[in-house]
């Protein structure tokens, strides 16, 4: 069975090549592949076959398939229907019409789909091809996509058996939880019971009757009526709109005797029957018409399956044949009327009947097989209807029973008025048609004979047909399909049945005019409407567009959970002391002072300079701590930051804009020492809580012994973490380039960064000091001063392993020294001072870095692992080595790499940029 | 085998270290590009068989004992991770290469871009490899200065403007980040996540629950959860087409990987299960609705992107095994889609001149190619079966269901609900972008013309990552194997710690 | 480990005016709170190791020495810090040579969908016919 869907896939794939290769004939080989499904399972009449492979089986999801009756009968009508629609839409499409070729590739596809779905044995894998053909359905509806109608009518389709369809997994999930396997088979065999039965039954049929176009979803259907004909009369009438009810019969056996299901569906089969009969009565367009018989036929089906008895099963499965055959013929039919005439409308029909006799008879045959007069299916499987009713032992039988024989009327009356509007002669009015080609007349012509010999061939139909009734518990005599019984209560309601729906067609002038209580359609529109509202609304408020609104909510999420958190469980430490030595307060009071006035400053520079000097403060703490290279490297960083900031400020107005609004303000503020708090806090009680001693306990001997280097944390930052130093200079690389491409945007731009002797001249501004904008005295100074700098800066990387310093602090004095030969004489004097392009020695340095790294892998060690080697030199002496000063030279490159960079963007090239801005 | 764990961050590394000399010669940098990444597609997968074969590969940096120096650790959650992404990462620079070529450097100086792409990769590695908190900390850091390079890069208008609201919302959850790993090194005095998971059981639980949380925010803002995830749709849809892809399906994920590794393995069954659940729920929600409410395709997944983090949410707040399992499938499925999507609308502005969805139309009839190269992705995000966007919402709904308890069933309902409205927000993108009649005038040129052609290297990455994210449904049981044993481990934290620990001091 | 109460004051202020000065809209002064709330982090790790002296083998004995790995994670934080500061700044100059100011402007697209929401309208794109028969 799996290659059969496999072999719809593949005719799918290679669909519009044949197209575009056979012209409209190629639809024929198309037919193909579900004709192929039809033999197949005609040769499996009466026997039961199952297939199964694994998928996965984690969420319980295989591909099980399996075949017993139920699926023949449907197999074998999606597949024949399916190929006989093929073959009959080479003629409805003209030569080379749009699309054709994605036509033919969706609707085999769907052929394909749906027989996955009826022979499905995995709930789950029921749904998949569930899904599958609703998807489908919406590309095929919209074959003109156009038009909006199409496309909204297709949409609509598509989201109403979706929200089903999603419900009915819900469903499957609960029942098969409760059965412990997804297989439906295995949960036929033994049928779970209680437990949140009841609500996976409602889902289920929530998905079912949605599918069916039962109310209250029937409006989905009419509406999807925008399709090309073929494509109603195979999805709307034989295929798709048949799941739900197939699900229901496929169920009904096992899950009929659970609360819910019975009423449940009796109650909107027989609703949905009668309105959409009573609507079907009022339409002039034929196919319009056809469309409502459908949903009214789809509620006498699920009723009559819903009845779930033995004698109901076998009824609705008569019926479920009897109808896919004369409804696809009626709506193949009504499109070759609509094709040859270009009219639908029954009011513009006139004298088809005498123009177009072999249509016109086609049509009473499949019409005779839909009023249910015998010998025809439609009569064999009413009959069975009325009396699986009428010997119903449940309560309410009779009442369905009653709303099954006005449905019924209600059919004869609006199949008289289809024949009638179709075919008959009315005054004043003829209908000019063409002959119709005999090989697009066949395919309707084979379904309606189909319907009548079935019809005869009741019996031994019927015989098989048996095997799936009795999977109903049995109960009361054992009904069996006949066109005739002898003079039953039955029969004596069909006749009335015929008579009163003759009656009624007579009369159809006098009817009073009552539409549909309500317009489904109209709800549908209202509740998108209401949600696109609900959308926009929500959206609106919490998509604010502005950034402190964003870091306002993240910081007020701090402040409630972590707050909260604080006045709650945190356990507060009972002993904290003031300070380690009282200087620190003194340092403190200094950077909160700072801090302080730096957020009251109102001009940029005023306020660089404090924050500056809270970093200098910080400093200071870190020397007081015992942490020398922190202070060391934060004094430089601090500086570096500050000569960065006013290079650009220089650029920017003194003072900041205007502030904002006082509330705002207090807001802000108040959210300030909020946020604060609770960090000082959560610092308070994170410190308090630690007992065990830190991993850094043995650090020193390690740094010594494996390290070789008597400074730990330069041992920490270039051997036991040299992986974090990597990635961090990594980042510098990466942020230094970001501030060429911020600065430089073009690529030949960027070319400036290797830097270009500029015109003599520093820096526009209060930075250069004369008119020429440049001081002789200044820049002899720093040329002089500049290798003495440069000097001390690679002293700094290579003592650092044993004293403060190291590559961050080296690199930075190098930089720092570049500034000033930058302040000094602009472009000119730093191009002299460094003549090479600020990427380079990026690169280079990450190379060094993360080359020592590989370096050591590659001498058989793990990554970034160091040796020590002392050797002793003739005349040098003793020399001590670690490999890790390689990475540390790399870290030095990278360092100057950066503030070179950050000098010649932010620095030269804003000059220039400036000079050209003028 | 243990050589292999490195790799993944030292190749790109050396590669952006090669491509910053070769600024030049920008054929030299593709070649280097390509080279490195194709390597580390090689190297992550070599190493998701190993790590399947023998276990979880632990490498100690310098051969440091744990744990004094730092661990990397390859177990087959990361190691998964480092498949996808590289897969995915590798897709985009060849689309991204295609699209430089055919406009050449005028407002994106590849010459940038090769190396920050490289290092964005790098550190994308380092955070999945990354065995050592204040390592992970140093990843993010890495990927994140590389993304703020890279989605400004050009310096256009609208990009400084979406850059600024991003990196500064990324500054902020660094701090966090930062703040939190000095919390926890003060209350714990450690670092390495396996000793961690010793020590802090040994802490009160109110000062778990605050360490617990801090650290939730800071990954939560860049796993964009709501209420932390607005700066997302403002930010993401204004860069390069490429780099919106590579962002929309990594460096989120990032941050739910982070998510997913804490809880497990350092705050296991702690309080915060439920809050992730709530969570969940309103950013599904919350964010599906904001997409249906955009009237731009870029927009409109972004917060389909925000969306579907909920669903990865509700596995990891489920806490069990099947969750947890289709949580980290629906990242993989995630991942790969998102990602594809993106470049489809790259392609759509290309050929259509626009991405606001008013001035779209016909592209169906247009390009059926470009139809089917959104049609399939869109399905498959809006979890129509048989694609894995439904396997893994399926994995979740039945370990949702199976959990039980109102709130479990209010997930499974929101994430069925979700399910729906992704279908009717991509069904609208469809209706209007793809079977409407053109609009534009570019768009009617393009149909007389038979539209610009797109670039062979733009399409062929795409088609292939559409491929890869259908190829998903296909190896969907092996890959659930994989993600359950991950799973497993994860839920059971020892086979995690002890294979750290074996490589401690003995 | 006792806290001191000093760091932990510190750590408040600096968080505080860190959080004021990024909540404001001219980058300059989102660019001095990030740098103000970094140092308020490093104080707080530096709070989370052992006071003593410089951890220098030789200088200090090992049981008297200042926690050094505290002192590792804070200097790679500054010197990122730096980084991000110089990108920042680019940043901001960046945008005053765009718009003449370093203010950080809203997004557009929220905005008009906020407007949308204020005049009760869905969303702005309706899938009108294309015949204008809609």
């Amino acid at each position: 069975m799996l290659v059969l869907v496999g072999v719809h896939a593949v005719m799918a794939v290679v669909a519009p090549g044949l197209v575009r290769w056979l012209g409209r004939r190629a639809l024929y080989v198309v037919a193909l592949a579900p004709l192929a499904t039809l033999c197949w399972a005609l040769a499996r009449t009466n026997d039961t076959v199952t297939e199964s492979y694994t998928w996965v089986a984690q969420l319980g999801i295989d591909l099980d398939l399996r075949m017993a009756t139920l699926n023949w009968l449907l197999a074998v009508l999606v597949a024949g229907i399916g190929a006989i629609v093929l073959a009959y839409s080479v003629r409805y499409f003209p030569e080379g019409q749009q699309g054709l070729g994605r036509y033919a590739a969706v609707f085999v596809a769907f052929a394909g789909a749906m027989f996955g779905l009826v022979v499905a044995d995995n709930l789950f894998l029921l749904y998949v091809f569930w899904e599958l053909t609703t998807v489908f359905s919406y590309l095929l509806i919209a074959q003109d996509p156009t038009r909006r109608a199409n496309r909204w009518a297709a949409t609509q389709a598509l989201l109403v058996t979706t929200l089903g369809g999603l419900a009915m997994l819900a469903g499957f999930v609960i029942l098969g939880q409760a059965a412990g396997t997804y297989r439906w088979s295995e949960i036929e065999a033994n049928p779970p019971r209680g437990g949140h039965l009841a609500a996976a039954v409602v889902l289920i049929l929530l998905g079912a009757l949605s599918k069916s176009a039962i109310f209250p979803f029937s409006f989905w259907l009419p509406s999807a009526m925008a399709a090309p004909t073929p494509v109603s009369a195979y999805l709307h009438a034989a295929a798709m709109v048949k799941a739900g009810v197939f699900l229901v019969a496929l169920l009904g056996p096992t899950l009929g005797a659970d609360p819910p299901w019975r009423p449940l569906l009796l109650a909107t089969g027989v609703l949905t029957m009668l309105l959409a009969g009573w609507t079907a009565l009022r339409q002039h367009d034929l196919k319009l018409m056809l469309a409502y018989g459908t949903v009214s036929q789809l509620g006498l089906l699920t009723a009559v399956f819903g009845g779930s008895s033995r004698n109901a099963g076998l009824a609705g499965a008569a019926m479920l044949l009897a109808h896919a055959l004369f409804k696809s013929t009626l709506f193949l039919v009504v499109g070759i009327i609509d094709v040859t005439t270009g009219t639908r409308d029954l009011r513009e029909l006139s004298g088809l009947g005498r123009r177009q006799p072999a249509l016109a008879a086609i049509a009473i045959l499949a019409g005779a097989s839909m009023a249910g007069l015998p010998p025809f299916m439609g009569f064999v499987g009413k009959e069975a209807a009325f009396d699986a009713f009428l010997h119903g032992h449940r309560t309410g039988d009779l009442a369905v029973l009653a709303g099954l024989v006005i449905g019924s009327t209600l059919t004869v009356a609006y199949t008289l008025r289809f024949l009638w509007g179709a075919f008959a002669d009315k005054e004043g009015k003829t209908t000019t048609a063409p002959p119709i080609a005999p090989d697009w007349l066949v395919w309707p012509g084979i379904l309606a004979v189909a319907g009548l010999a079935v019809g005869a061939a009741a019996k031994p139909l019927g015989g098989s047909l048996d095997r799936y009734a009795d999977l109903f518990p049995a109960e009361g005599a054992a009904y069996h399909l006949a066109v005739w019984h002898g003079f039953t209560g039955p029969l004596g309601l069909s006749v009335l049945v015929l008579v009163a729906g003759g009656a009624l067609f007579y009369y159809r002038h006098r009817l009073p005019r009552l539409g549909l209580p309500f317009d489904g359609s109209a709800v549908y529109q209202r509740v998108m409407n209401g949600l696109d509202r609900l959308a926009v609304e929500l959206t609106g408020a919490t998509q604010r567009g502005s950034l402190p609104f964003y870091l306002g909510v993240i910081l007020l999420a701090l402040v409630a959970g972590l707050g909260g958190i604080l006045i709650g469980p945190a356990p507060w430490p009972d002993d904290a002391r003031a300070w380690d030595t009282s200087l620190q307060v003194v340092v403190a009071v200094g950077i909160v002072v700072a801090a302080v006035a730096a957020v009251r400053a109102l001009r940029r520079l005023t306020a660089m300079v404090l924050v500056g000097l809270s970093g200098y403060g910080v400093a200071v703490l870190f020397i007081l701590h015992g942490a020398p290279d922190l202070a060391l490297t934060q004094f430089l960083v601090e500086t570096a930051t500050i000569v960065m900031v006013v290079l650009v400020l220089r650029r920017l107005p003194a003072k900041f804009s205007e502030r904002t609004i006082r509330t705002s303000r207090l807001g802000r503020i108040a959210l300030g020492i909020a946020v604060g708090v609770v960090a000082a806090g959560m610092t308070f009680v994170a410190v308090g809580a630690r007992e065990a001693t830190p991993v850094s306990a043995i650090f020193p001997e390690l740094a010594v012994s494996f390290g070789g280097g008597d400074n730990v944390v330069n041992v920490v930052l270039v051997d036991i973490r040299a992986w974090d130093t990597m990635g961090e200079i990594s980042v510098l690389v990466v942020a230094a380039t970001g501030v060429a491409s911020l600065i430089f945007r073009r690529t030949e731009a960027l070319q400036r960064r290797r830097g270009v002797p500029g015109p003599a001249g520093g820096p526009p501004g209060w930075l250069g000091a004369g008119p020429s904008g440049q001081s002789i005295i200044l820049q002899v100074v720093t040329r002089l001063i500049f290798h003495a700098i440069v000097l001390f800066s690679v002293f700094l990387l290579f003592s650092g392993h044993n004293a403060p310093g190291g590559g961050f602090a080296g690199g930075l004095v190098a930089g720092l020294a570049l500034t000033v030969r930058y302040l000094a004489g602009g472009q000119a004097e730093l191009t002299a001072a460094a003549p090479i392009d600020a990427g380079m020695v990026l690169g280079a340095g990450l190379i060094v870095s993360v080359g020592t790294g590989v370096l050591a892998m590659l001498a058989g060690g793990q990554v970034l692992q160091t040796a020590i080697v002392d050797k002793h030199l003739p005349v040098l002496g003793d020399l001590h080595l670690v490999t890790s000063i390689f990475f540390d030279i790399g870290v030095y490159l990278v360092v100057v790499g950066l503030m070179l960079d950050i000098l010649r963007s932010l620095g030269a090239e804003i000059d220039r940029q400036e000079v050209a801005a003028g | 085998m243990t050589a292999l764990v490195p790799l993944p961050v030292v190749i790109p590394l050396l590669g952006a270290a090669v491509t910053l000399t070769l600024t030049r010669f920008p054929q030299a940098q593709r070649l280097v590009s390509l080279a490195a990444l194709s390597a580390v597609l090689g190297v992550a997968i070599a190493l998701l068989v190993v790590v399947c074969v023998d276990g979880t590969q632990v490498v100690a940096v310098g051969a440091w004992p744990v744990p004094i120096g730092i661990v990397l650790v390859a177990d087959q959650f990361s190691a998964l991770m480092l498949v996808v992404s590289a897969a995915v990462t590798l897709c985009v620079l060849v689309y991204s290469i295609g699209q430089g070529l055919a406009d050449g450097s005028e407002d994106t100086p590849l010459s940038i871009y090769h190396p920050s792409y490289l290092v964005l990769t790098a550190g994308v590695t380092t955070a999945f490899l990354s065995g050592d908190l204040f390592n992970l900390y140093v990843g993010f850091e890495i990927l994140l200065v590389a993304s703020y390079v890279l989605i400004t890069v050009g310096g256009t208008e609208d990009r400084i403007r979406a850059g600024t609201t991003y990196v500064v919302v990324s500054l902020l959850s660094s701090v966090l980040f930062l703040t939190g790993v000095g919390l926890v090194y003060a209350a714990a005095g450690t670092l390495n996540l396996a000793q961690l998971a010793g020590r802090l059981d040994a802490l009160p639980d109110g000062l778990r629950l605050m360490l617990n949380c801090v650290l939730l925010l800071a990954f939560g803002i860049k796993a964009a959860v709501f209420p932390l995830s607005a700066w997302l749709p403002d930010s993401y849809p204004t860069a390069l087409a490429p780099v919106t892809a590579v962002f929309a399906g990594l460096l989120t994920k990032v941050g739910l990987y982070a998510i997913i590794r804490v809880e497990t393995l350092l705050f296991p069954g702690g309080p915060t299960r439920d809050l992730l659940l709530v969570l969940a729920l309103l950013t599904m929600l919350v964010g599906i609705l904001g997409a249906i409410a955009q009237s731009d395709v870029k927009r409109l997944l972004s917060f389909t992107l925000v969306s579907h983090i909920g669903y990865m949410l509700f596995g990891i707040g489920l806490a069990n095994e099947l969750g947890v399992s289709s949580a980290i499938f629906y990242v993989v499925h995630h991942i790969t889609i998102q990602t594809t999507l993106f470049l489809v609308v790259g392609l759509v502005e290309r050929y259509g001149g626009a991405t606001a969805l008013d001035r779209l139309g016909g592209l169906a009839a247009l390009s059926p190619l470009l139809g089917v190269l959104f049609f399939v992705p869109a399905m498959n995000l809006a979890g129509i079966p048989p694609f894995s966007g439904f396997l893994g919402k399926l994995g979740l709904i039945e370990a949702g269901a199976s959990a039980g308890g109102g709130l479990r069933w209010a997930l499974v309902a929101g994430a069925l609900a979700t399910s729906l409205l992704t279908l009717y927000a991509v069904a609208r993108v469809w209706n209007l972008a793809f079977w409407r009649k053109p609009v534009t005038t570019r768009a009617e040129a393009a149909q007389t013309e038979g539209g610009p052609a797109l670039p062979r290297l733009m399409v062929g990455s795409t088609i292939a990552l559409v491929v890869l994210g259908v190829a998903l449904t296909g190896i969907a049981g092996p890959l659930f194997d994989l993600t359950g044993d991950a799973a497993a481990d994860l839920l059971e934290r020892a086979p995690y710690v002890d294979a750290v620990r074996g490589e401690g001091i003995r | 480990m006792s806290p001191n109460l000093t760091y932990v004051v510190v750590v408040g202020v600096l968080f505080a005016a860190g959080v004021i000065l990024l909540l404001e809209r001219t980058l300059t002064r989102v660019l001095m709170g990030v740098v103000l709330l970094a140092n308020g982090v490093n104080v707080l790790i530096l709070a989370g190791g052992r006071y003593g002296g410089p951890p220098i083998v030789g200088t200090t004995p090992d049981d008297e020495m200042s926690d050094p790995l505290p002192q590792a994670m804070i200097l790679t934080a500054i010197v990122i810090t730096l980084g991000l500061t110089a990108f920042l700044l680019a940043l901001a100059y960046r945008s005053w040579r765009l718009v003449g100011q370093d203010e950080v402007q809203d997004d557009i697209e929220d905005r008009r969908i906020i407007e949308l929401a204020e005049r009760d309208e869905g969303p702005e794109v309706e899938d009108v016919d294309d015949e204008g028969t809609s």
